[in-house]
């Protein structure tokens, strides 16, 4: 068996590196990686875009696109060519990828391919085209925002057009309409007309089929609503449409049919033409939604808009289900709430409730008369109150207006939340506070023009500092999150927060990404934040100016809550986010997992993950067949380390005019490896104590026993640099682990970068494990970006000076004698903080200015790439 | 002299609805159009202290306009924003008395830098 692989690998050796040569496998692998570093820069830009502080067009994202697809062209060819043509596939791939992005980036939404009925969990994000405003937005509710709101389904607008094809309605209604815009019809009956043709129309079976499938037999009940493109967004048809509730499965239809039917109704039909909208195609997403047992419901607004409550949400409710209040607050209780955590209740106003709308066990409604003993009870605890406080201002601060907000509270006091859209304001109110437009000089400045930005907007709260993970817990809703780092887990608390201000951080990074994610505006890299702004300060951020106020600019706040338009929600920003999702979304983590193929890629970032992989994994077959190359000078390596290091030189990486073939260190010119055999070589860096016994019978199994996942090919029994002046590519088999080390050591910054990748080891994977957490913990306090995976570790840095990059090779170097077997020794989760201790300790006096807190501890975190 | 008047023209929605609120916010008073002829008809009305134009448009572009706008009123500052391809052009109009340019995509710190700097101009700071 062994022979027949050992065979096969010979083969595909042979094959291979006919074809192009050594050094050119190197020089192709150094432009992979350029390509790579290119393309994740290209990726970040379009990430930063989204975050509103740059004013782009859609010529911008057609032009990235290219160069990302001719950046991702060259990296396939690259592959093909070190790897004589095994990726093939990936030109396919590439087609793939990038066909739907130009569909997008053309404006053809492939409403063609969509679907005629989506479940709101699968739904596509961002396409409101599709699914209308309102299941959109319930769709980020439930994704996003993670409230609760009932499962569903949309029949999606190509449902709709299907239905005015399959009915032969089109001309019908375009001339009713046309009869009644010219004076020859009356708005009565032209209306009437197109509804009784809807209303009279058949639902093809293909989407009642569809229907069917989604709504899960008989014993459900459903609401079924509106959700026009639009609706709830920019214009507000709200009230105009029909909504149907406690509908059984095989109602559906008929529901559906009478929803449509109400995008012409009267009041519809009037609005639109006051809009100017008359003359566009109407479309109409239906949204389906599982019927809430309602013990009570209700509406929130999430800005009162009594003067005499400025900073006060209300809440109206009723016992039975929603539309008691929806068509008539006067009959309902209303509870005055603060709009600040905690949400302290101002007033409460009980009014006696003489019946209540519940859900008929037949389908439909039914109106029944309430017991005397509970017409004056308040129809929600204060507990409910505080619950619906804290998820209507969760999605004001998501949807950035204030919210009208659909609620309902079952038999269990469990709260749903049916649907939010932007509350309409009066928009004389709006007039008066634009007026002010000067700078708020009467608030004073804390911070002005400084930082980045990585969300834009506008937000204000109470500054809570965030030092430690345990100050996380306590994190108040709608609080100011203020901090030194950004650090991975601040991303937990994210979506709790009115605005991040940081000290360290860049737009690229990782907190900036998730502050995006929830649309929080923050600003990053602001000195000594956390000595500027302490706990429990009111303060108001404005990133269109860099500024921080200290206490609440009421003005400001106000400004924002009456511009017509959200950033994010603009059709060139969703559409950014679109292709975002196809570029930058990252689903290949695990390199050995069975679905790390091309086929599995969905994403350029998957792609360029992929070939980054197995660029990686062709060069550490290479020293097994290093023997192929003719005419290869491989040198020696002399030194007092046990390390059987050969080199050879790809030019410039060894001193000139030297014969035989070994050197000594003095005499490599190679930049990176010596920086790195400095730490080799440090003092105790290779203490052959205990390990060296092991270490020898080790090296003498490696080629028996190595284990295929760790690179898949059998090693030579040396350790390979392949080097030049400014490059090192290392590949080290200690024992039985595998470690490869790649870096460059150019004067730009921008073209330096370490990779380092460790796997394996002798022991259980537990153990192994532990040393993964081990390397992993003390390579990010050198700030690289670290990922394990088992016991995998992959770490990378870029885009730093080369002085840096040689201090970081010098500690790699240490670390590699200190890490040899140190699988063995750690025998429990405790042992890992132990032994990073240790390495701090024995190695105090290396690197230590590039450590995390030190000051020159100024590489950002990219989020790994 | 009290707020000032600034057109912004940009065939690309997008630019003008972040422009204007940004602009207004800065107390300025501002008139967006994204049809080059609109806007052309209006600065037969208006004098503008400050225009800030796209240069590549359909039909009238933004070098006939702010040729047009500164033959009328001299005072008025032009602020042309391009997509780096059109830059070269874009220098062209340097002789046409251009205040700055700005190239697409550009952060609103940017153009309200610009902004800032013309409205000193123009105040004689």
């Amino acid at each position: 068996m062994w022979s027949r692989i050992k065979k096969s690998i010979k083969r595909l050796f042979a094959k291979k590196y006919e074809k192009i040569s050594f050094q050119q496998i190197f020089e192709q692998f150094q432009l992979l990686l350029q390509y790579h570093q290119d393309a994740m820069e290209l990726i970040a830009d379009l990430g930063e875009k989204s975050g509103g502080d740059y004013i782009f067009d859609r010529k911008y994202l057609i032009d990235s696109t290219s160069r990302l697809q001719d950046l991702l062209l060259r990296m396939v060819k690259g592959l093909n060519q070190i790897s004589s043509d095994r990726y093939y596939e990936l030109y396919s791939t590439l087609d793939r990828i990038f066909f739907p992005i130009e569909m997008e980036l053309r404006g053809r939404l492939a409403l063609s391919n969509a679907p005629y009925v989506v479940s709101i969990t699968e739904m596509p994000l961002d396409t409101p085209e599709l699914t209308g405003g309102k299941a959109n937005a319930l769709g980020e509710i439930i994704h996003k925002l993670g409230i609760p709101a009932p499962s569903g389904f949309v029949i999606t607008n190509r449902a709709y057009s299907r239905f005015v094809d399959y009915n032969e309605l089109e001309e019908r209604i375009h001339s009713w309409i046309e009869l009644w815009i010219n004076g020859k019809e009356t708005l009565e009956k032209s209306s009437g007309q197109i509804r009784y043709s809807i209303l009279a129309g058949i639902v093809p079976q293909d989407i009642t089929r569809q229907i069917r499938d989604n709504a899960k037999g008989e014993n459900v009940f459903w609401a079924v609503r509106s959700s026009a493109y639009g609706e709830d967004g920019d214009l507000s048809f709200a009230g105009l449409h029909e909504s149907i509730l406690n509908t059984s499965a095989s109602q559906i239809p008929d529901a559906y049919k009478q929803v449509l039917a109400s995008l012409y109704s009267p009041e519809a039909l009037t609005y639109r033409r006051q809009m100017g909208m008359i003359g566009e195609e109407a479309a109409m997403a239906v949204l389906c939604q599982e019927m809430v047992d309602s013990r009570a419901s209700g509406v929130i607004q999430t800005l009162s808009l009594e003067s005499s409550a400025p900073n006060c949400l209300e809440i109206y409710a009723a016992f039975g289900l929603g539309r008691t209040v929806v068509e008539g607050r006067d009959a309902s209780d209303s509870y005055v709430v603060e709009r600040a955590y905690p949400h302290k209740i101002v007033s409460k106003r009980i009014v006696k409730k003489e019946s209540l709308v519940r859900a008929a066990s037949w389908g439909g409604e039914e109106e029944v008369v309430l017991p005397e003993d509970q017409q004056e009870k308040s129809s929600i605890s204060d507990t409910t109150v505080n619950s619906l406080a804290k998820w209507a201002m969760a999605l004001e601060r998501y949807f950035k207006r204030p919210q009208e907000i659909e609620w309902a509270l079952d038999a269990e006091d469990q709260v749903w939340i049916l649907q939010s859209r932007r509350l309409a304001i009066n928009l004389e109110v709006a007039e008066k506070v634009t007026k002010r437009g000067e700078r708020f000089s009467s608030y004073p400045i804390l911070i002005e023009n400084q930082g980045v930005v990585a969300h834009t907007g506008v937000g204000s709260g109470p500054v809570f500092l965030v030092n430690s993970q345990n100050d996380m817990l306590a994190f108040p809703e709608g609080a100011a999150l203020v901090t030194k780092y950004t650090a991975p887990w601040l991303a937990q608390i994210v979506p709790k927060a009115t605005a991040i201000i940081a000290e360290k951080g860049s737009v690229a990074g990782h907190l900036a990404t998730i502050a995006r994610e929830f649309r929080v505006p923050a600003l990053l890299g602001i000195d000594n934040v956390t000595e500027i702004l302490s706990d429990g300060m009111e303060i108001t951020l404005d990133t269109y100016h860099r500024t921080v106020y200290a206490g609440k600019v009421a003005e400001l706040i106000n400004f924002e809550r009456v511009q017509s338009m959200v950033f994010e929600e603009s059709p060139e920003f969703r559409l950014l986010r679109r292709i975002l999702k196809r570029i930058a979304a990252l689903h290949m983590i695990d390199p050995y997992a069975s679905n790390f193929t091309p086929s599995n890629c969905v994403s350029v970032h998957d792609m360029i993950r992929f070939i980054h992989e197995k660029s990686v994994q062709e060069l550490m077959e290479i020293p097994a067949a290093l023997s192929r190359f003719k005419g290869a000078k491989v040198w020696k390596l002399e030194s007092s380390v046990p390390l059987d290091l050969r080199i050879l030189d790809l030019g410039g990486g060894i001193e000139p005019e030297l014969s035989g073939d070994k050197v000594h260190i003095e005499q490599v010119r190679s930049l990176p490896l010596r920086a790195l055999w400095e730490g080799v070589s440090y003092p105790d860096s290779w203490s052959t104590r205990p390990v060296d016994i092991d270490f020898k019978g080790l090296m003498s199994s490696l080629t028996r026993n190595w284990d295929a996942a760790g690179g898949g090919v059998m090693s030579a029994g040396f350790n390979l640099a392949v080097v030049s002046d400014l490059y090192m590519n290392l590949h080290l088999r200690l024992g039985y682990h595998f470690n490869l080390i790649d870096a460059t050591m150019y004067e730009q910054a921008q073209r330096n970068h370490i990779y380092f990748r460790f796997v394996g080891g002798v022991t259980d994977l537990t153990r192994r494990s532990r040393r993964a957490q081990v390397l992993s913990q003390i390579l990010s306090n050198y700030h690289f970006n670290v990922l394990i995976k088992g016991d995998l570790v992959i770490a990378r840095l870029v885009d730093v000076p080369k002085e840096e990059i040689q201090g970081r090779l010098t500690v790699i170097g240490a670390l590699i004698g200190f890490t040899r077997q140190l699988d063995i020794q750690l025998r429990s989760d405790q042992d890992i903080d132990q032994f990073v201790e240790q390495f701090f300790h024995q190695y105090e006096n290396l690197g230590k200015s590039l450590l995390a807190g030190g000051e020159n501890g100024q590489v950002e975190n990219h989020g790994f790439r | 002299m009290g707020k000032l008047k600034i057109m912004v023209l940009d065939d690309e929605p997008i630019v003008c609805k972040r422009l204007k609120p940004a602009l207004e916010k800065q107390g300025y008073e501002v008139d967006s159009f994204t049809q080059s002829a609109d806007a052309m008809e209006q600065i037969k009305k208006v004098d503008y202290d400050i225009i800030i134009t796209d240069l590549k448009m359909k039909g009238i572009d933004g070098m006939q306009l702010l040729t047009e706008a500164k033959q009328r009123s001299p005072k008025t500052e032009v602020i042309v924003i391009t997509g780096f391809a059109t830059m070269e052009t874009a220098k062209e109009s340097f002789h046409k008395g251009v205040f700055d340019f700005i190239a697409k995509p550009f952060k609103l710190s940017e153009i309200q830098e610009v902004v800032s700097r013309a409205e000193a101009k123009i105040r004689g700071e």
